[in-house]
């Protein structure tokens, strides 16, 4: 089980994973932020799986996510949880 | 934005319920079998809630809860862990028809914040909406809300800090031990007032509530006129109410 924290200009954002061959094979996102609709993170969570551990694949998921269900974050943006997955899948 | 809105009489409820009254009034006023409506309210016993996206292992100590027969409940509301003080805390809650408010969810807070800024106002104090979801007095926070739609209803909720304990607060909530030090407390104290500190006397609830409920229907446009639960309101929350004591809602993540 890998976890780190990140805190985003509106909230931190919690992650733990594990990895399977640099993959994300199961991940779990927690945090004082805010998202609308509120059923749109287990959506992101499924987003995430099977997704490569870097930047570039990880942002393309993120963004499909927020195109796909219209999901709202204030202050909070693709970038940040990219950058909170990557501490975590580093640590 | 005009017309009458409902405003409830002042209730002190445990957590789980007055979770599952603001659940309820969301749903029904979705449903169009309640109307929009105010409401103030308070914790008894104190309670920690915490958000709908927090892990309550890593947020709460559960073990200092239970000591001071402290509630732990989630809410279905994104933000942070709050510490709900019986004795300092007055909560609001506003439940309208998302039609009543701004679609952009920074503006709509502003719009709700704004009864808070005006009753603040009322009681002497300059109070401004700080975005996402705070209002702040001398660029501290004295309040702090959160917001969800659902079924084409809106539910903000939040917080009017009277005169919290920080030091239980501290307690309660996972801070990282290092933090905890008379040096992270004295800046907490920096970033946070309440309406004692700023006033410099305590004000009765019922101060307060006054110059609330002013400033919401300023700030909302409408009339606010007294009315009580009913029936079928009550029957529901009484059922949700189990949802949020059950340990599966508390630890959901």
């Amino acid at each position: 089980m890998r976890y780190a924290e990140f805190k985003a200009p509106k909230g931190v954002i919690k992650v733990e994973l594990e990895l399977t061959d640099d993959a994300i094979s199961r991940i779990s996102l927690s945090g004082d932020f805010f998202m609308y609709p509120e059923d749109a993170l287990e959506r992101l969570e499924q987003a995430l799986a099977g997704v490569k551990a870097e930047r570039e694949s990880l942002l393309a998921a993120v963004q499909g996510f927020y195109s796909s269900t219209g999901a709202q974050t204030p202050m909070v943006g693709p970038e940040h949880w990219v950058e909170a997955i990557l501490r975590a899948a580093g640590g | 934005m005009a017309g009458e809105w409902r405003m409830l009489p002042m209730r002190i409820d445990d957590a789980f319920m007055s979770m599952a009254i603001d659940e309820t009034l969301l749903k029904l006023n979705a449903e169009g079998k309640t109307p929009n409506t105010v409401r103030f309210w308070r914790w008894l016993p104190s309670a920690v809630s915490i958000g709908c996206f927090q892990s309550v292992e890593r947020e709460v100590d559960l073990g200092v809860a239970k000591k001071y027969g402290v509630d732990v409940v989630r809410r279905i509301t994104g933000g942070g862990a709050v510490f709900h003080d019986h004795d300092g805390e007055l909560t609001y809650s506003v439940v309208c028809k998302q039609g009543e408010v701004p679609d952009d969810i920074i503006e709509s807070y502003k719009l709700i914040c704004g009864g808070l800024v005006r009753g603040f106002a009322q009681l002497g104090l300059r109070a401004e909406f700080k975005p996402v979801n705070d209002v702040q007095v001398n660029g501290k926070k004295i309040s702090g809300s959160a917001q969800t739609r659902r079924w084409g209803s809106v539910l903000q909720h939040g917080t009017v800090l009277i005169s919290p304990e920080v030091r239980r607060m501290f307690e309660l909530l996972k801070v990282s031990p290092e933090k905890i030090s008379d040096k992270f407390i004295t800046s907490v104290f920096e970033r946070v007032t309440t309406v004692e500190r700023e006033l410099g006397r305590k004000p009765s609830f019922e101060e307060v509530r006054a110059a609330m409920v002013g400033g919401f229907a300023d700030a909302l446009g409408v009339e606010l006129v007294e009315g009580e639960l009913s029936r079928e309101e009550f029957e529901l929350a009484a059922e949700l109410r189990s949802k949020y004591a059950s340990q599966e809602w508390l630890r959901k993540r």
